[in-house]
């Protein structure tokens, strides 16, 4: 009997906290405040900050599934932090940005404003203008890194994100394009337009397929035969239009749905990540990859994973590219820190590094016209192995990211449409 | 409160604690995300997010493949333990080795096992190469999809690998408690070997396992990491459909993985209520059956 009673009391408690809990939560997320850091920022010069930043620690999280770009961030990055600026990087790796985005948000919505675990994330066009629009984000900051200054910050592709005004909350440290990946000794000649290639894999039963949207890279190469069913990505450009979406929409999932029993396993599942393709395209289950990365593929040769013979391609109708960024939550603890990193990640000797195909092969974004001599000299004598297209070709080959809202509205689209059907 | 029961009050209170701060904290904090109001607006709290998921397209199928691999990861798993237990019961020197071998499942973790799922049983995978190259097959495409297949068959074979030693070591234990007499019982009073095992042994030690496959079931159903890495895109078991729902862009998506997240908690609670209940039920009617 006793036992009872405890039990109804213990069930009482439980019942007492949590409608308690439900009060403060459901009308608890509090304002975000600034910190004291934020509010004297507009009177601190770039000597302060870097004064300011020296011996704390730095918290960047990223994503961390490519080797290479962890060994890049772990010695290179963190070794001239250490050295220059007396400043501790601590890289956290994650998976997908949600991980983040939920660690600020959760902190926001727990009132912490100031003392944030999160000093600097990579972040992407969706997440940023997410974060942006629930004031996740600190800033704007990006005008006063001295280093932005090698980067035309004019140009559309670098003041948008994924179509969404940057507005100084992140700043920009490299490019990417998309590239289709294949084995020369497999696919002789590779179709290398979208029609072409629909038609290759209609030959090829089973022998193509791509990463499940929203994953980032199969979320992109959907988008280019979004654009070709759409007859062109011009259209496409600007604000989301839900009547222009309707129009163009059913004849690419037709397409999609039709291309889909030629597809690996004749498109009963998709490869739920671009690691899984990879690993698909290694084994020789499937005869591409692809990659937003233009010397992904040869990183993974350099590693043995991919035969010497890897190539990549573009379309000749292009590919889509664009440019990647780190930014600063609001209640970053270390935002010197973290200025001081988004600034060395601009540094002309940062950008050569990180642009070496064994390093990581990222594109600059600084304009390489804009740098002193020295660092010009060095860009073209990059050597360039076999697996990676000359920038120029790349360059020529450019295509245009849309608006956020189209990317979410084509990645449920497909769900729906195509995934689902 | 007399001494005693104070004492076993605070002899619990440490784990009572932590169960109370981080188990009904989460809860709490998650119910309320799930009932809070669209973004933007304010006012009462709302079940509207519970009624999109459920009414999602694809939400039926993923309940669906969620238990049906629920329940065949448990039949199987309860079956293959009882066989197991029943043919090691009297080979008492195979029975120390089976309890080493049965030990190393339980150390491995699910994510380490589902990643030898993959390299073990995919298209491309170790299984599907050996069967080639021994002409078994003649292309590797031709082996079965056994893992990112539509049925789940590979998620249940890592549960079902995972369990049955848990399972099977408790059963033998059953079944060494229950003792060797009824078995010789029933064998004197002229039952065959399989008619003892079947009508004896069988129902003696099915009891002690209830708790266990009722633990397997709910275990099963609101598992995560093995249903997204083994699983097919789509159907997706119910969890994994709560992590995207989680990790969109979206963030205003967010209520709605928490809602989801409270329909496989309330699924799980109504079936526990609902298998006690028949356990209850026939337990009294085999005391009735033993008294009369």
């Amino acid at each position: 009997m006793a036992t009872i009673i405890l039990q109804k009391r213990a069930l009482l408690t439980v019942f007492i906290i949590a409608m308690s809990s439900v009060t403060l939560f459901a009308g608890g997320s509090s304002e975000p405040e600034s910190d004291a850091f934020a509010d004297r920022f507009e009177e601190l010069s770039w000597d302060d900050i870097v004064v300011e930043a020296a011996g704390s620690e730095l918290f960047w999280y990223m994503w961390g599934g490519s080797d290479s770009i962890n060994t890049f961030v772990q010695t290179y990055v963190a070794d001239r932090l250490r050295e220059e600026y007396e400043v501790e990087l601590e890289m956290v790796p994650v998976t997908d940005a949600s991980v983040y985005v939920s660690k600020v948000l959760g902190e926001q919505q727990a009132g912490r404003t100031s003392g944030g675990s999160v000093d600097l994330v990579w972040i992407n066009g969706e997440n940023f203008r997410s974060m942006k629009e629930a004031d996740l984000l600190f800033g704007p900051y990006a005008s006063v890194l001295p280093n932005l200054t090698y980067v035309n910050v004019e140009d559309p592709t670098v003041a948008n994100d994924f179509g969404f005004p940057v507005d100084g909350y992140e700043s920009p440290y490299g490019s990417a394009q998309m590239v289709m990946v294949y084995d020369e000794a497999r696919v002789e000649s590779p179709p290398d337009t979208v029609p072409e290639l629909i038609e290759w894999i209609r030959e090829n039963p089973g022998r193509f397929t791509y990463p499940a949207p929203p994953d980032f890279t199969g979320s992109a190469f959907l988008r280019h035969l979004f654009y070709y069913a759409a007859g062109g990505y011009e259209r496409l450009l600007g604000p989301f239009d839900q009547a222009l979406f309707d129009e163009v929409a059913p004849a690419a999932w037709q397409l999609l749905n039709e291309l889909e029993p030629f597809l690996w396993r004749e498109g009963r599942t998709y490869p739920e990540s671009s690691t899984q393709l990879q690993n698909l395209f290694a084994n020789s289950e499937v005869d591409f990859d692809m990659s937003y990365n233009p010397s992904g593929a040869a990183n993974l040769v350099a590693q043995g994973r991919y035969p010497e013979s890897t190539r990549t391609f573009v379309f000749q109708e292009g590919t889509i590219g664009n440019t990647h960024y780190v930014a600063i939550p609001f209640n970053a603890s270390n935002k010197a820190a973290a200025l001081v990193a988004a600034n060395l990640l601009l540094d002309p000797a940062t950008q050569f590094e990180k642009a070496q195909a064994d390093v990581w092969g990222d594109l600059p974004v600084v304009e390489v016209s804009r740098i002193p001599g020295e660092w010009q000299a060095a860009f073209a004598g990059l050597p360039l192995p076999p697996s990676v297209l000359p920038a120029d070709v790349l360059q020529r080959s450019r295509l245009p990211e849309l608006q956020s809202p189209w990317l979410e509205a084509i990645e449920r689209g497909w769900i729906a449409n195509v995934l689902q059907q | 409160m007399n001494r005693g029961s104070w004492a076993a009050l605070i002899a619990v209170a440490p784990a009572a604690a932590v169960v109370l701060v981080l188990l009904t904290g989460g809860v709490v904090i998650a119910l309320s995300q799930s009932l809070s109001p669209e973004s933007g607006e304010t006012g009462m709290l709302t079940l509207a997010h519970f009624a999109a998921v459920v009414s999602a397209p694809g939400f039926g199928r993923s309940l669906l493949l969620t238990l049906w691999v629920a329940l065949i990861s448990t039949v199987l798993t309860i079956a293959l333990a009882v066989l197991t237990a029943l043919s090691l019961r009297r080979m008492r020197v195979f029975q120390r080795i089976a309890t080493f071998i049965y030990q190393i499942p339980l150390t491995l973790p699910h994510m380490v096992v589902a990643a030898a799922g993959i390299m073990l049983l995919s298209q491309s995978g170790l299984l599907s190469r050996l069967l080639t190259s021994a002409g078994l097959i003649s292309m590797p495409s031709q082996f079965p999809e056994l893992v990112f297949d539509r049925g789940g068959v590979g998620i249940v074979l890592v549960y079902v690998w995972k369990q049955v030693p848990f399972v099977g070591l408790f059963a033998l234990s059953v079944l060494q408690s229950v003792g060797a007499d009824y078995e010789a019982a029933a064998r004197t009073l002229g039952a065959r070997p399989l008619q003892a095992v079947r009508h004896v042994l069988v129902p003696l030690v099915m009891p002690g396992l209830l708790p266990s496959s009722i633990i397997i079931f709910a275990f099963v159903f609101g598992a995560f990491e093995v249903p997204l890495l083994l699983g097919a895109r789509f159907p997706s078991m119910i969890s994994v459909l709560a992590y995207r729902l989680y990790t969109d862009v979206d963030l205003s998506l967010r209520p709605q993985s928490m809602a989801l997240s409270f329909v496989i908690a309330i699924v799980v609670l109504v079936l526990v209520i609902l298998y006690r209940a028949i356990l209850t039920a026939s337990s009294r009617r085999g005391l009735v059956e033993a008294e009369s």
